[in-house]
């Protein structure tokens, strides 16, 4: 592996964990079409910024950028406070007018400026490594790997020293501002470090990847946990799994980094979507198809129950009273055996005190949906799970 | 004796988007009541907590706590809002959930220690709920959930409560276990204000009631003033409830 091939990896890398925190915040928000107008709208920033600094990576026009950032989340509220439209048409609306302005910026500019679209919306991870950062004439390395680390370094400062209050504000708005967490100073916290990152990633991997980098990985990571650091530390593998693999993808299509890397994410959210334990969806369906047994099962004991005469309990007998087809009646009799709940005495079929009980209980929750007696319950039965 | 009064309001008048939703309320809570804020949908019973609580600025009036404003007072103060207005889905357990009423004391950036844990199991034991602790918050009831929300507010330690309809959704045993934490919490001396749905219950619950719809229309011992004649200016309609002797 060549010196440049490890630095595009590593400048993937950190650009993958700084958007996987804000984006974390920003999925639990539901804010996820945020990333993608403060992405597109942030253009005119960096336009403006290249005039006054003709350097893509100066931290001058990193700020001016994350300006428009923030302006476009303001722009977007305000639209929508008026009540005339929704808040997904407010974003549709302010993102592609300062994006366009972007555009023409560019284009009317286009013999003096080193910019194009093609590099903004997909940027081009694989020129990072030419742009060298010279201290007193010593190269330190690619001056994005530098940028990007610098904006890492912050956001990490910033997530440890304010976690509660960004957890809190995130779950509870009203008993942040009742606790005197200001929901407003926090959520512009996190459009502001969004916005920078951004920005900051911007330059490496393209406006599409970031908000592909920001969203992917937490929704990925959401599916799989109910535990918001795991979450985070999770959202931050997956990034950076998908920006490796992603390269090295790439690097076996002869293809763009940043469209494998996001192939990549595409690709893990598809199987995480399909494999989770309990919420991806064959364990969804599975669990449907459990509940389905169960209710069963309840119905069959219900009618032991609530019958006396062995006719109405006899095996044979029962496909037609209770109408069933014979493999499903099948699995219920072995489910409600194998759980002690019946025994079978000369093909009569009755209760065990287990079965009886279980059965009241169960009843009782249904009618009731008081739940302190099937506690133990839950964990032999999905359908007593909600 | 004059009782203290615990939180006083003046004139506060609310509006969304300039409609007012409140209007020009005046309001004394005496300190050690449990009092129930009624009146109909779009009364402005749960703009008024969050008036009183800051979350929503008010176009005019002033609303003072022990005499000084809410910010000077909050440490006094603990808030369970609707159930409906957070996401249950949110990645976190129900301890957690509960530390969160410890934040207010901690201040910005302090995090929660092994003080604050143990101050959050037993409020979670006082609301029946401890043996639920690391429990994702989806998977508890309605009725689970509100406990939660309330030794959220317990592990606060504050003088005044503000709850916005703690009932909602609740099954009967949780309902009765809150209303007997509230009664409790009342003996111990502290202010109870419940934005409250089930007139029916009213008599049976509370010592204090304040009827409201935009207007303040009284405000007293439930004894005094839970009468037909309030109730019909406060619903508009005739309405009666018979109130047990």
């Amino acid at each position: 592996m060549s010196n440049a091939q490890l630095e595009i990896q590593l400048i993937a890398s950190l650009v993958a964990i700084a958007c996987a925190i804000p984006g974390t915040f920003l999925v639990l928000r539901k804010m996820a079409m945020i990333s993608d107008a403060i992405s597109h709208s942030i253009l005119p920033g960096i336009v403006v910024g290249f005039f006054i600094t003709q350097d893509l990576n100066s931290p001058l026009l990193i700020l001016l950028a994350a300006l428009t950032g923030v302006i476009t989340v303001v722009l977007v509220e305000y639209i929508q406070k008026t009540g005339l439209v929704k808040e997904d048409t407010a974003i549709g609306l302010v993102f592609p007018v300062l994006f366009s302005i972007g555009v023409i910026m560019i284009a009317k500019n286009a013999n003096d400026v080193h910019l194009d679209i093609d590099a903004v919306l997909l940027g081009e991870l694989a020129f990072a490594p030419f742009d060298r950062l010279l201290i007193s004439g010593i190269d330190v390395g690619p001056k994005s790997l530098w940028v990007i680390g610098v904006i890492l370094l912050i956001t990490i400062v910033l997530l440890l020293a304010f976690f509660k209050e960004l957890k809190l504000s995130t779950f509870d708005k009203g008993l942040a501002a009742s606790l005197g967490f200001s929901p407003v100073i926090l959520h512009y916290g996190l459009m502001t470090v969004s916005s920078i990152t951004t920005v900051g990633s911007f330059d490496a991997v393209g406006a599409i990847l970031v908000v592909a980098l920001m969203i992917a990985p937490a929704a990925t990571a959401y599916l799989l946990t109910t535990d918001l650091k795991k979450m985070l530390v999770l959202s931050i593998i997956f990034g950076v799994v998908s920006a490796i693999s992603g390269y090295w993808f790439a690097h076996w299509l002869d293809a763009s980094i940043s469209g494998s890397i996001t192939t990549m994410l595409g690709l893990l959210f598809l199987i995480v979507y399909l494999f989770a334990p309990s919420k991806g969806v064959i364990a969804v369906l599975y669990r449907e198809k459990q509940q389905r047994i169960e209710v069963s099962l309840l119905t069959f004991l219900l009618h032991l129950k609530n019958h006396d005469e062995d006719n109405e309990r006899h095996v044979n007998h029962l496909n037609e009273h209770i109408n069933w087809q014979k493999v499903r009646s099948k699995t219920v009799l072995d489910l409600a055996l194998r759980n002690n709940m019946i025994v079978i005495d000369n093909k009569i079929v009755s209760l065990t005190p287990k079965g009886d009980m279980f059965t009241t209980q169960a009843i009782d929750y249904i009618i009731t949906n008081e739940d302190t007696q099937i506690e133990d319950m839950k964990n032999d039965f999905f359908l007593f799970r909600g | 004796m004059k009782q203290k009064i615990a939180v006083q309001v003046d004139d506060l008048t609310v509006a969304y988007n300039y409609k007012p939703v409140l209007w020009d309320i005046d309001l004394e809570i005496p300190e050690g009541v449990l009092m129930a804020i009624v009146g109909p949908n779009g009364a402005g019973k749960s703009t008024l907590i969050k008036s009183i609580l800051g979350i929503l600025k008010p176009i005019a009036g002033s609303v003072t706590i022990y005499g000084k404003p809410y910010k000077k007072q909050r440490s006094l103060v603990a808030y369970v809002p609707q159930k409906g207005s957070v996401d249950w889905d949110f990645p976190t357990t129900a301890l957690d959930v509960v530390m969160m009423g410890t934040y207010g004391s901690l201040g910005w950036i302090k995090r929660p220690r092994q003080k604050e844990k143990k101050a959050s199991l037993e409020a979670l034991e006082k609301v029946g709920m401890l043996a639920f602790k690391s429990r994702q918050i989806s998977q508890l009831s309605g009725g689970q959930q509100q406990r939660i929300f309330l030794a959220r507010a317990l592990v606060q330690d504050a003088s005044i409560y503000f709850m916005d309809e703690p009932f909602q959704g609740v099954d009967a045993t949780t309902e009765i276990a809150i209303i007997n934490i509230l009664k409790e919490l009342r003996k111990a001396g502290k202010t109870v204000v419940v934005v409250h749905h089930d007139l029916q219950t009213v008599p049976e619950y509370f010592d204090w009631v304040t009827f409201l719809n935009v207007k303040k229309i009284a405000t007293g011992p439930v004894k005094d003033i839970f009468n037909d004649n309030n109730l019909t200016k406060t619903y508009g309609i005739n309405y009666k409830v018979s109130v047990q002797e």
